[in-house]
């Protein structure tokens, strides 16, 4: 089992990258949907004469 | 094949998404828009958009906070075990790290978005659920779910509050209904997961008191919540509708409750009228929540 381990680690490193690439992405969408979200509390603010 | 500690790994976002109890979250979130569409004055749509959102992201992160705290509890519970942290595809920092950031951007938001009484609310339904039912109240007595059924009822209250920024007697009865739905929905569950409970050494009512007395307490507090219901018509805060709704849902609740104390089974799989008054008690209150915004809207 170690022995095959040593011999090929790559399957973890891709496990750890395509999760982080996963988290990013999501991440970025949140972020971008944050900013859009916070932008349109504003108008409604104005709006609102807050 | 590779042995690799799943823990070890950056979190997997669906383990994320699954700390924050999206089952509990439903009801949360409509009871949530029910008590914000029932207020007298209606916020753009995207403050209250963004209200319910708070309250959702704010129960997302008492949940996520909660599993932090009971991994150990949920491991021991055939119901729990899978759940991230107990599973092993997480790690306990991390899901603090996630609680506690969720929380306060969720009450941050809020205040921005809405106004600082709603903020303030969900802040502390927030710190109740952690503090006063998780860390304090579940492991030492068997009125956990008494108490700390306080923490699910803010939701409707909060979304009044964000639409109006005042907290009046409508809302207050919103947040006794749930206080005081709480214990029989527990109750009727526990009784046939007992064993559950039992192995965790959680003091659930049939665990310490027995299931008789467990019987007894269902239907105390299911006349008593049933009544509070109502109340709201009578004093004039609802129209018919909510009333004919409160009247009926409230009369089968306690009839089911009835045949619950009737019941002398202890075998779960003999438990057929707890399973039912278990179904009935999540119909009841989204079928109630809904006759009250249907009340505010539909009647002149």
């Amino acid at each position: 089992m170690t022995k095959v381990a040593d011999e090929d680690p790559k399957p973890e490193a891709e496990i750890i990258r395509a999760r982080q690439r996963e988290r990013a992405r999501i991440m970025a969408w949140l972020l971008g949907g944050f900013v859009f979200l916070l932008f349109l509390i504003t108008l409604a603010k104005i709006g609102m004469g807050k | 094949m590779q042995m690799t500690n799943p823990a070890a790994l950056p979190a997997d976002w669906r383990d994320l998404y699954a700390l924050t109890k999206p089952g509990v979250m439903r009801l949360v979130v409509f009871t949530a828009i029910c008590g914000l569409l029932a207020a007298p004055v209606m916020p753009p749509l995207v403050i209250g958009f963004t209200a319910i959102l708070c309250i959702a992201l704010g129960a997302g992160a008492a949940g996520a906070l909660n599993q932090w705290y009971e991994a150990d509890l949920d491991a021991k519970m055939k119901r729990t075990a899978k759940r991230p942290l107990p599973a092993g595809r997480l790690d306990r920092q991390t899901a603090l790290h996630f609680g506690v950031g969720l929380g306060a951007f969720s009450v941050i938001l809020m205040e921005l978005a809405t106004n600082a009484l709603a903020a303030i609310l969900l802040a502390v339904s927030i710190l109740f659920y952690v503090l006063i039912y998780t860390v304090w109240l579940k492991r030492r007595t068997a009125q956990n779910i008494v108490i700390g059924g306080a923490a699910g009822a803010f939701p409707p209250l909060i979304g009044w509050v964000a639409a109006t920024g005042r907290i009046e007697l409508l809302p207050v009865f919103l947040f006794a209904i749930i206080f005081l739905w709480t214990p029989p929905h527990f109750w009727a569950l526990s009784l046939f997961v007992r064993s559950d409970y039992a192995a965790a050494k959680v003091p659930m009512l049939p665990v310490v008191a027995g299931v008789a007395a467990t019987r007894r307490q269902i239907l105390i507090y299911a006349i008593i919540m049933a009544a509070a219901a109502v109340a709201p018509w009578p004093l004039g805060l609802t129209g018919w509708l909510y009333g004919a709704a409160s009247a009926i849902l409230g009369a089968v609740f306690v009839v089911f409750a009835i045949a619950v104390a009737a019941n002398k089974a202890t075998e779960p799989k003999e438990m057929g009228q707890e399973k039912r008054l278990f179904a009935f008690s999540i119909l009841y209150l989204f079928v109630l929540f809904a006759a009250l915004v249907a009340d505010r809207w539909l009647l002149p």
